[in-house]
């Protein structure tokens, strides 16, 4: 018997020598593999161009792909249609179902078992380049990715690389992601949707409630961000939150004027999670809708769409009164991203799919059948983005937004804790101190 | 200060009971709003009133029929069958080990028990890294065969309270069936095991609850294989960001079904369980 036990034991052993040894010779072939690649011919223009000759010695590759759940559909067929562009080169896509929103956990978890081409919110690039999990975009698509899109996706898809200190395009941006206001028609009119006292009076008289996460930090840093307060990436060390240099006297009465309008409207202004707002607008016959309107995501706009129909309202965010000034809220405005795993063990094949799946053709696919804001210039400018109320009003918003790449771990917390002060009911907006509120939120990011 | 007895003693009980009916309300509101709000067939995905205006069995319905990436059916298959396997090894297990510690005498026994007791103290989640590259390195990551393993080998450690009941046990019955004829492990079988329904009980029951409720460990080695997932980590993928403005009201039609075989096995045992608890606790 323990003869038996002691043969087992000594075989796992092996096993696990001999697979961990694997592992590590992929990743270091991977490495290689991106140099070279980096010199193979030149490529102009805005559409998908690839010869076999990009493909190096890979052929029979086996990719697995992420896409949220909504997406994997479509993206079956785009990469059925992008296999079918090779036909010699015998690649089999496997699409396996993963939320953006936890794409970088899954591959900093365990990169060998997570997906080659994967897609994932911006804000998540600078823990996969500082882990290197992440592989930059080969030179010659990174030309192409830069002319044909859109100047902030280019610049939020792009980051130092931690070695050689150069900026590097790590991701193809695949669309724009946001938040921006939605409202019932027969609620709040088109007029008023432009400024949040008008939208709050409209929703006060038809007894509604204005819906708005501002205990979230992703939300609640407009209150901020309207003040003037902008990010300006991470200090040297990475990890500390950079800002502009705003004038603090404009941020404190920003942040007065926001609390003070939210205590007007107690009632009304709402804050709760942004689910509530496409559930809210729901009206049955036995019951009628709870919700006016709301700061919603660009992820909510079908289910917002379904509950209110021909009562969709989308604009950019309203303008705030501010010391009798009209102050366009700003808001915080990411992307979604297409990355390629550094440990792929067919490199070559995972990024021309990853052009792939960038590109104009898949761009316009995702446009028209999901809604997904574009970030292809061309796309941009095309009737199917434009004839989209959700994406126009996304794109309206985006030009009034903080990018969001390179976010302190720290930022989110504060943020939140800020939103909850404004809008606490002990909270006496004309005698609370939000200077000091403020500089402890800023303290606390900058984790001082 | 009131004379009367009565009266005192009345105040003093309004006062108890009014406390303990709030606790009660406050324990169970929530998993009375699980249960009504599963029942709730309105439009709205995130129930807006606190009694459904709709009534009807359309989320439990939905859950089984409506499959798109989120298969609960097939999750409910996976933990149950993840359940029943380790369920029958960890039992078999921790009921032989803490036989063996109870009966028979060996060198280190003691020590045994002291190691035992030891490791047991640290968080199972301390070595779940370990154990996740352990199993990728046999091939076994995303799969039940490595849920089964993981719920079901270590299970043996957690021996003490079987050995406890086993220890009330009079060695006389074992030293009778020696002189009959039997062997230690017939003992094991035919005599002791007869004897201790109660502690065999108390062990089913929480090695089958286990793989209901482990979360953490099933995630790590799950990964993106949501074909293979458990209802636990099932259930969170449908409040995920992603999924809960469609998903909420099937998450509590799923969350409420998840108790269901766990509520009929411990009605079916209950009798046993206390008394496999407290039997168990005489002595150490």
């Amino acid at each position: 018997m323990k003869k038996i036990v002691a043969l087992v034991l000594a075989a796992m052993m092996i096993v696990a020598a001999f697979a961990s040894c694997g592992g590590g010779d992929n990743q270091s072939n991977s490495g290689s593999d991106n140099g070279s690649t980096a010199n193979s011919g030149t490529d102009q223009g805005t559409g998908f161009n690839v010869d076999a000759a990009d493909f190096g010695d890979e052929s029979n590759a086996t990719l697995k792909v992420w896409g949220p759940d909504a997406y994997v559909k479509l993206l079956k067929k785009q990469c059925d249609a992008f296999t079918k562009k090779f036909p010699d080169k015998n690649i089999k896509i496997n699409v396996v179902a993963q939320g953006e929103d936890t794409a970088a956990t899954n591959m900093l978890s365990d990169a060998d078992a997570a997906a080659d081409v994967f897609g994932f919110a911006s804000d998540q690039l600078s823990r996969l380049v500082s882990a290197g999990v992440i592989a930059p975009v080969a030179t010659k698509y990174a030309e192409a990715i830069t002319s044909s899109n859109l100047k902030a996706a280019v610049s939020a898809s792009t980051l130092q690389n931690p070695e050689t200190k150069k900026d590097t395009l790590y991701a193809f941006p695949e669309t724009g992601n946001g938040y921006y206001l939605v409202y019932d028609k027969s609620v709040v009119s088109d007029k008023d949707a432009g400024s949040l006292e008008a939208i709050l009076a409209d929703c006060k008289k038809a007894g509604k409630k204005f819906i708005m996460d501002a205990g979230n930090g992703y939300y609640a840093c407009i209150f901020p961000f309207t003040g003037g307060v902008k990010i300006e990436g991470l200090e040297e060390d990475g990890l500390t939150q950079k800002f502009n240099d705003y004038d603090e006297a404009k941020v404190v009465a920003t942040l007065k004027a926001f609390s003070k309008l939210m205590h007007e409207y107690s009632g009304t202004f709402t804050s709760l999670d942004v689910a509530n707002i496409s559930s809210g607008f729901v009206s049955t016959s036995k019951k009628k809708s709870v919700c006016g309107a709301g700061i919603d995501g660009n992820w909510n706009s079908t289910p917002d769409q379904e509950a209110l129909g021909d009562n969709f309202g989308a604009a950019k965010l309203p303008t705030i009164k501010v010391d009798g000034k009209e102050e366009q809220m700003v808001s915080m405005y990411g992307y979604k991203m297409i990355g390629v795993n550094n440990a792929s063990k067919f490199p070559r094949t995972a990024q021309i799919l990853a052009y792939y799946l960038s590109s104009e053709e898949c761009q316009t696919q995702r446009c028209e059948e999901l809604g997904w804001s574009p970030t292809n210039n061309t796309v941009v400018e095309s009737d199917v983005a434009k004839k989209n109320v959700a994406i126009s009003a996304l794109v309206a918003q985006s030009e009034f937004s903080v990018a969001q790449v390179n976010i302190a771990q720290t930022f989110w917390d504060p943020m939140g804790n800020l939103g909850n002060k404004l809008i606490a009911e002990d909270t006496n907006p004309d005698k609370y101190d939000f200077k000091k509120l403020f500089q402890n939120t800023i303290s606390n990011i900058k984790d001082e | 200060m009131i004379k009367s007895y009565k009266l005192r003693r009345g105040l003093a009980n309004t006062f108890i009971y009014i406390l303990l009916a709030v606790l009660g309300i406050l324990w169970v509101s929530p998993l009375a709003y699980l249960v009504i709000q599963s029942f709730n067939t309105g439009k709205e995905q995130i129930p807006q009133t606190l009694l459904p205006q709709f009534w009807g069995f359309d989320n439990y319905v939905n859950l089984f029929t409506n499959i798109g990436s989120l298969n609960f059916p097939r999750w409910y298959l996976n933990t149950f069958v993840v359940a029943c396997f380790s369920c029958v090894i960890s039992t078999i297990s921790v009921l032989m080990v803490a036989y063996a510690f109870s009966r028979l005498r060996f060198k280190s026994r003691k020590k045994f028990i002291n190691v035992g007791m030891i490791l047991g103290m640290f968080p199972g989640f301390m070595t779940m890294i370990a154990i996740y590259y352990l199993l990728k390195a046999m091939g076994l990551t995303q799969t039940l065969v490595a849920l089964v393993i993981c719920y079901s080998a270590g299970a043996g450690l957690g021996f003490q309270i079987s050995k406890g009941f086993f220890d009330t046990i009079p060695r006389a019955l074992d030293e009778a069936a020696t002189i009959d004829g039997a062997n230690k492990n017939q003992i094991f079988w035919k005599i002791i095991l007869p004897m201790s329904k109660p502690i065999v009980v108390y062990t089913v029951l929480t090695s089958f609850i286990g793989p209901w409720t482990d979360f953490i460990l099933a995630k790590i080695i799950m990964g993106d294989a949501r074909d293979n997932y458990t209802v636990a980590i099932g259930l969170q993928q449908m409040v995920s960001l992603e999924f809960k403005t469609r998903y909420f009201k099937q998450f509590l039609s799923g969350s409420v079904l998840v108790a269901v075989p766990v509520t009929i096995l411990f009605l079916k045992m209950q009798s046993y369980y206390v008394e496999g608890v407290t039997a168990g606790g005489v002595k150490g």
